[in-house]
């Protein structure tokens, strides 16, 4: 394990370091709050935001790419552009979630090219959350203000210095390339990092998610409570597509002048339709029903087919939601 | 490292359309006999039968079709797919013509559990165009090479109406030989039709055939499959003994996508074969 | 405002306890603050959880059509709901179009009609800026309940004098800045349909976007494609839209819609002498034809 402190007017030189043979994303302004973007050598970083609006997932699982051409000879694959990425500022809860993404998309039967690809040249660097908002919920989801899982590096800000402590190999890797730009942390830095981070973990909400499993499980689709629930549902996709875990997709044949081209779109089981066959059947008709699928995948298949809550309580499906409908509320409910 | 075709997932193989059957007088029902355009494709697609795998045209998209063709039909596959006016595959599928060329990728999903039924006797029951799979295991077990390790096999199917019978060709020599005890049926009859009239789980019941040491392969509209359970259950056959294949909206065909799940399986990947009492406790006894 | 919340309370206890609706379709406190969501009040007791403030933002509306639809499960006959309705001005509006629309029958829908002083936009007041209404409320020139069935009596906040301001300073740009400027919010857009599922006119069972034969547009997020379902939507809502601003309020990118939907409001109202929403009696100008009609459209703009 490596650890380094940098003040955090010197990012600019790390910046241009990895920009040298890479690319460096952070949370930029760009009008509408910080997102996760290319920082260029004129972009100012901006360090006090409470999430990206945009959850990072889509660096390595974008809202759609063109993943193939169909061909003379048969379908060419799209490659997926080279070079390594560093990704600066990414919330703990969000590199939980791509903890969980690999367990769906590098699996020993069937491994996705594309997001292993990008996920194996990428380098996640977390930022520890030190006001979190009010709809976060992570502490209750496996999750903490300063969670380490899934980043490779986690950076915490302490007065005007950044504090960083490598989780990986490549962690490592990139501190020690780097190493002429940090000192090293002080006894008093560290206890600040514990100290932030306890206190960061109080101001976030508590869910009841003991036992979730079984109470889940025994709601069946059929029980009034998903209807009620979903009753003040739009159905759109805003907390599918907000969502740093929601990773269900389709794959669009189209053609665009004379190509002929693979798509492959983020979609959302709260579309109707999305389980819409081509006979015109649709096993999920009702709100209800596609709310206790998005509910049920999260906390009780994803439990049953990896071990994990497909949630990290990020909080973004709460914020936004425009019929401001609550996960919190809704587990809560449906467990009742 | 950049995604390579070979290790793709996503990524069909080119095949010609060697031959197109029209099943069915509404001519809605196509078989499509596929060669594969590149002999490596061929080696490297090894089905069972039970699976499926999704065909695609380019520019339409792709659909999880089951595999018609017996694994050992070892020059072609073949599917027979059903046309909807809605389809934008189906639709796209029907208005091509022998020597085109679309993809396949697969085989998925698991299979029949041919090995288990070894030694058993085998009750198929089947309506509709859902016989695909079961017609590739028909093949299959009454293969030469095959027919020794199965036991007596009984065969019900139907459709609505005679000219709606899938495979006429094969259903009369399978009717005609001795290796196979075949019932086809037909919802209504018209006047050339001089064989059984009446549901499949109606002649089910007539037939009877014995669950004893039997496994029973279930493959229909949802409706048949629902009155057919209980006459299966009637006879003696356990839920567990009772084996049938499932449907859903698919994507990827690989357990990624999301969208064919039923509780927490996917048909593509955990199934579509799934037993009657597997299905009960996937949809929590409300099949 | 708590006096205007008792009145609505007592007057959805009353319609509720005889019988004269089903439901009350209203608001009530959603879990975080500044945020209220819709509230489905069906007994006398549940009208107490109706509320009544500035953050009662969501068109309501949006919900009438899939009540009114008969549900996939009911075989044979089936009666439709009496539905009363919290509505500020401009969802009455919404409703009033719905019922045009064919989507409910006037009778079946009761309006209550409430003072609106204009909603807080949750971001504004988070930003603690002074004017903490919304940009739309801002530019509302019909604050005051009208046609209701059933007025709450309170104060309505001032109409605006001119709510066209920011149209007309994008009319005054070139067509090229104009592209720029619809390209760069567009852009934004992740596709989730936020803007949809909350606009109360778009009641479609088959949205043209996710039609797959034929399909009108690929299902990713190139350029082409996002501005496609943007513009088509759009130029759905020519005479149908009310600025109620759901669509902006849902969109979770912060896309200007309203800047592009106003501007077809204003040309309907300039071209046609049409606002949507406030008779039951004229016809929507894409539904009826006269002689002097503009035919600007086919000369091109500017040009009779």
């Amino acid at each position: 394990m490596a650890q380094g402190s940098i003040k955090k007017a010197d990012l600019g030189k790390l910046i241009e370091a990895v920009r040298r043979d890479g690319r460096f994303f952070g949370p930029i302004d760009q009008g509408d709050g910080a997102c996760l973007a290319e920082v260029t050598p004129d972009a100012v970083l901006k360090l006090d935001y409470a999430n990206f609006t945009l959850p990072p997932k889509r660096m390595f699982f974008p809202r759609s790419e063109v993943i193939a051409t169909h061909e003379a000879s048969g379908m060419a694959a799209v490659p997926v552009q080279e070079g390594q990425v560093v990704l600066f500022g990414v919330r703990p809860c969000d590199a939980l979630a791509l903890t969980y993404l690999d367990k769906v998309f590098v699996d020993k039967q069937f491994t996705d090219p594309y997001y292993r690809s990008r996920r194996e040249r990428t380098l996640v660097i977390s930022l520890a959350c030190r006001e979190p908002a009010a709809t976060c919920f992570c502490t209750s989801v496996h999750g903490a203000p300063d969670g380490r899982a899934g980043a490779d590096i986690l950076a915490v800000e302490v007065g005007e210095a950044l504090v960083l402590e490598s989780l990986t190999k490549a962690g490592e890797a990139f501190m020690t390339h780097h190493a002429k730009l940090f000192a090293s942390p002080t006894p008093a830095q560290r206890t600040a990092c514990d100290a932030q981070a306890s206190e960061a973990a109080k101001k976030v909400s508590a869910v009841p998610i003991d036992g979730l499993k079984a109470k889940l499980s025994g709601c069946a689709e059929n029980a009034g409570v998903w209807d009620d629930i979903a009753e003040r549902c739009l159905a759109c996709g805003v907390c599918t597509y907000l969502c740093p875990t929601c990773h269900c997709f389709g794959l669009y044949d189209e053609q665009v002048g004379q190509t002929m081209r693979r798509v492959r779109a983020q979609d959302a089981c709260t579309f109707p339709t999305f389980t819409q066959e081509a006979s015109g059947h649709n096993p999920r008709t009702r709100h209800g029903m596609r709310m206790r699928q998005r509910v049920m995948h999260k906390f009780c298949y994803a439990t049953e087919n990896f071990g994990d809550i497909f949630c990290v309580g990020c909080g973004r499906c709460v914020a936004s939601c425009p019929a401001h409908l609550d996960i919190r509320e809704t587990i809560t409910e449906v467990s009742q | 490292m950049s995604p390579s075709v070979a290790a793709n997932p996503y990524l069909a193989h080119p095949v010609t359309i060697r031959k197109i059957i029209i099943e069915n007088e509404a001519k809605d029902l196509k078989t499509f006999r596929l060669e594969f355009c590149n002999a490596s494709d061929r080696a490297g697609f090894r089905h069972e039968c039970g699976q499926f795998a999704m065909l695609s045209v380019p520019g339409a998209g792709e659909s999880p079709i089951g595999i018609a063709s017996s694994p050992l039909d070892a020059e072609y596959i073949e599917f027979t797919v059903k046309r909807y006016a809605t389809g934008a595959v189906s639709s796209a599928l029907h208005a091509m013509d022998e020597g085109d060329r679309i993809g396949v990728r697969g085989p998925y999903g698991n299979s029949y559990p041919l090995a288990q039924m070894e030694g058993k006797n085998i009750v198929i029951v089947s309506g509709g165009f859902a016989f695909t799979t079961l017609r590739a295991t028909i093949r299959y077990m009454l293969d030469k090479r095959n027919r020794a390790r199965f036991g007596k096999i009984v065969a019900i199917y139907g459709s609505r109406s005679p000219g709606e019978l899938l495979y006429k060709d094969e259903l009369k020599l399978w009717q005609e030989s001795g290796d196979i005890d075949m019932h086809v049926t037909v919802d209504k009859a018209d006047q050339g039709w001089t064989g059984r009239e009446g549901f499949v789980p109606t002649v089910l019941g007539e037939v009877k055939p014995s669950s004893d040491n039997a496994v029973a392969l279930v493959c229909g509209p949802p409706i048949m499959l629902k009155f057919t359970m209980k006459p299966l259950l009637e006879l003696g056959f356990a839920p567990d003994r009772i084996i049938t294949s499932l449907e859903r909206r698919m994507s990827c065909g690989i357990g990624k996508c999301g969208r064919c799940n039923i509780g927490a399986k996917y048909v593509c990947k955990d199934g579509p074969v799934f037993t009657y009492q597997q299905m009960q406790e996937l949809c929590g006894g409300q099949f | 405002m708590r006096d205007v919340q008792d009145k609505l309370r007592a007057t959805a206890k009353d319609l509720l306890a005889s019988g004269k609706v089903e439901l009350v379709l209203g608001f009530e406190p959603a879990s975080l603050p500044m945020r209220t969501r819709a509230c489905f009040a069906r007994t006398a007791d549940a009208a107490e959880r109706l509320v009544w403030n500035e953050f009662c933002s969501q068109n309501l509306a949006a919900y009438l059509p899939r009540l009114f639809e008969k549900p996939a499960h009911i075989r044979g006959d089936w009666t439709p709901p009496k539905v009363a309705v919290v509505t500020k001005n401009c969802d009455a509006r919404s409703i009033i179009g719905l019922v045009k629309e064919h989507q409910l029958a006037r009778e079946n829908v009761v309006i209550i009609g409430m003072p609106c002083q204009g909603m807080v936009d949750p971001e504004k007041a988070a930003a603690t800026v002074d004017e903490r209404i919304a940009q739309a409320c801002l530019e509302c020139v019909s604050p005051s309940p009208i046609g209701a069935d059933i007025l709450i009596e309170g104060q309505s906040r001032p109409a605006a004098a001119d709510r066209f301001q920011r149209v007309k300073d994008f009319e005054a740009l070139t067509p090229a800045q104009r592209w720029d400027a619809f390209v760069k919010e567009i852009s934004k857009c992740t596709r989730c349909y936020a803007c949809r599922q909350a606009c109360p006119n778009c009641y479609c069972k088959s949205c043209f976007i996710e039609q797959s034969k034929p399909s009108w547009a690929g299902a990713g997020d190139d350029l082409a494609d996002l501005l496609l379902f943007h513009i088509g939507r759009m130029f759905h809502q020519a005479g149908r839209c009310v600025e109620c601003d759901a669509c902006v309020r849902a969109c979770p990118m912060g896309i200007d819609l309203r800047l592009f939907t106003q501007k077809l409001v204003k040309d309907v109202e300039e071209l046609f002498g049409y606002v949507p929403g406030v008779s039951l009696d004229d016809l929507p100008p894409l539904c009826t034809f006269q002689s002097d009609d503009s035919e600007c459209f086919v000369t091109g703009p500017g040009e009779e």
